[in-house]
């Protein structure tokens, strides 16, 4: 008996060892693309090979005096921006609607708002560009902004969906009887107590929108290129562009400190 | 107009007319034509676009290539994901909250960031071929090939299974496995009785998004299929941007939706079948 007791607990003990190598595998390959990015972005040679070189800063000093990349950027920044400031207002409104009023049809109201994280892109993007050419908006700012406020407003109602329902709504009963105003009970009441929700989708937002190439390669134009888009130009034409490696590992560590800090501070797993 | 109506109605018209409406507009268009040498619709309604798709083995092969890479991806994710989510759930401890930012990562940084990084990871003189050269290993061909696709996308899409199974598991009772395992149950048995039929929900949910994200997917099988191996992403978004057959980019899509809805409907009937009958045993 003992003997078999103590085969099955080195067993147990094998078993348990090889699944924290499973999660430690795992995540490196998780990793792997992003640090080799970093890796990469740091090399001497216009074109990575491994092991790596000589180290040097030389493509993100190359990075910060191209006037291309900056304009890419400056426009994805743009419209990351606007399309997340509408979203978020707009995705907030609607939210708080249907938690505090329920109205009618509720369900498909959520249903509709909803859509894009069900329905591809790609096939959206199909049939946006070619509506968008009708009306003459391919290749606008106005065009770009109003198709990135609709592919990331349904992450801004989704959370502050989830952030409304988890406010008490007596506090808002309780300031409106002391005598609040509507204006004051949203400034003083709701939007403070709202505001790890705010922060969580406006970050997501931004994200969805600075992120997003399909759409984007569709419908954007020469005059109004998104960073994507122009590194995935770049990189059909002429191969990798070391500069894109250095910015985009800028980027990429930008992201990784975002997430590492939005989901210790406000749970943005549960988001997704 | 009362108050709650008027604050729906701007993120009700983004998501209607500007979402929704398009499908509309897509399905109608893939019964048109164009009209020789030019972008404009000729007249008439036709099931052309449908015939010449089907008859052509180059669409259908796209087609039934992304449906197997996507199951591919998802079984491979399922299998995967298990371990990595039962560990973060039940396991980890005070490092959940750190487990649960990297598992994001992959996901919060898009689809052509991490493309690159898979590019000097794969290509034949990156990463993994550098290692095997140093251990005097012949060279892997992974840029082009099916295999370093399947890799993208599994790397790419593996947190959408791991997330919403850290969820499901999160919430089983642990006196429940206890219960099991006090009883006499061995692993593979609390494994198959208990903690698989309770986590079905976040299994089957996961496995709907990463089907979907595979088979819509067009960075990661284009940057890393390097031209050489087609998929409906890719094949899409050169009838709509580079050839600019609007008409037939639509059929192409109506198609792709079709089928992605079909493989959810089923999934979800059959969850739920297998579900009823549990219940009754």
């Amino acid at each position: 008996m003992t003997s078999s007791d103590g085969v099955r607990a080195s067993l147990k003990r094998l078993a348990r060892v090889g699944h924290v190598v499973w999660i430690v595998l795992v995540y490196v390959v998780l990793l792997a693309p992003i640090a080799v990015l970093i890796l990469a972005s740091f090399d001497d040679g216009s074109f990575f090979r491994f092991p790596p070189q000589h180290f040097s800063w030389r493509w993100y000093q190359a990075a910060a005096s191209s006037r291309e990349y900056r304009s890419a950027l400056g426009t994805s920044s743009l419209v990351a921006l606007l399309s997340a400031a509408i979203a978020v207002t707009s995705g907030s409104l609607a939210a708080y609607t249907l938690v505090r009023h329920q109205p009618r049809g509720a369900k498909i109201i959520e249903a509709i708002l909803l859509a894009p994280l069900v329905l591809p892109l790609i096939v959206w993007s199909i049939a946006l560009l070619q509506i968008y050419s009708v009306l003459g908006l391919s290749g606008t700012l106005t065009g770009l902004v109003l198709a990135h406020t609709v592919i990331t407003l349904p992450y801004a109602v989704r959370i502050m969906h989830a952030t409304f329902e988890r406010i008490d709504p007596t506090l808002e009963a309780a300031a409106v009887s002391l005598g609040a105003r509507p204006f004051d009970v949203a400034r003083r009441v709701i939007i403070p107590l709202a505001l790890p929700g705010l922060l969580t989708s406006t970050a997501f937002a931004v994200l969805v929108s600075f992120n997003d190439v399909i759409v984007s390669a569709l419908i954007a134009g020469g005059r109004w290129m998104t960073f994507p888009v122009r590194v995935y130009s770049q990189l059909r034409g002429q191969g990798v562009d070391p500069i894109t490696l250095a910015i985009g590992a800028g980027i990429t560590a930008i992201i990784v400190v975002a997430a590492v800090a939005g989901e210790l501070t406000m749970k943005w797993s549960r988001q997704v | 107009m009362p108050l709650p109506v008027f604050l729906l109605l701007p993120a009700l018209i983004l998501s209607a007319g500007v979402f929704l409406a398009p499908f509309l507009w897509l399905a109608s268009t893939s019964f048109r034509t164009q009209a020789a040498g030019s972008l404009l619709l000729a007249e008439g309604v036709s099931l052309d676009n449908y015939i010449r798709l089907f008859a052509d083995p180059y669409f259908v092969e796209v087609l039934i290539r992304t449906l197997a890479y996507s199951l591919a991806t998802t079984l491979a994710s399922v299998l995967i994901a298990l371990p990595v989510a039962r560990f973060i759930a039940v396991r980890a401890g005070r490092l959940k909250g750190f487990l649960l930012a990297l598992m994001l990562v992959p996901l919060v940084s898009g689809a052509l960031l991490p493309s690159l990084g898979m590019l000097h990871l794969m290509g034949p003189l990156g990463v993994v071929n550098g290692i095997a050269r140093m251990l005097g290993l012949p060279p892997v061909k992974l840029l082009g090939t099916s295999a370093g696709i399947l890799i993208g996308l599994v790397q790419s899409f593996l947190p959408l299974m791991v997330l919403p199974l850290v969820n499901t598991l999160s919430r089983l009772p642990s006196d429940l496995e206890q219960a099991a395992a006090s009883l006499g149950a061995p692993a593979i048995a609390i494994w198959r009785r208990v903690i698989l039929p309770l986590a079905m929900p976040g299994l089957v949910a996961g496995s709907v998004l990463v089907f979907c994200a595979s088979f819509t997917s067009f960075v990661t099988p284009q940057i890393l299929g390097q031209g050489h191996i087609a998929m409906f992403g890719t094949v899409a978004y050169q009838q709509a941007g580079q050839v600019l057959d609007w008409p037939f980019a639509s059929a192409l899509a109506v198609v792709a939706l079709a089928m992605i809805g079909l493989l959810q409907a089923v999934v979800t009937l059959a969850s739920r079948f297998v579900r009823r009958r549990e219940i009754r045993q």
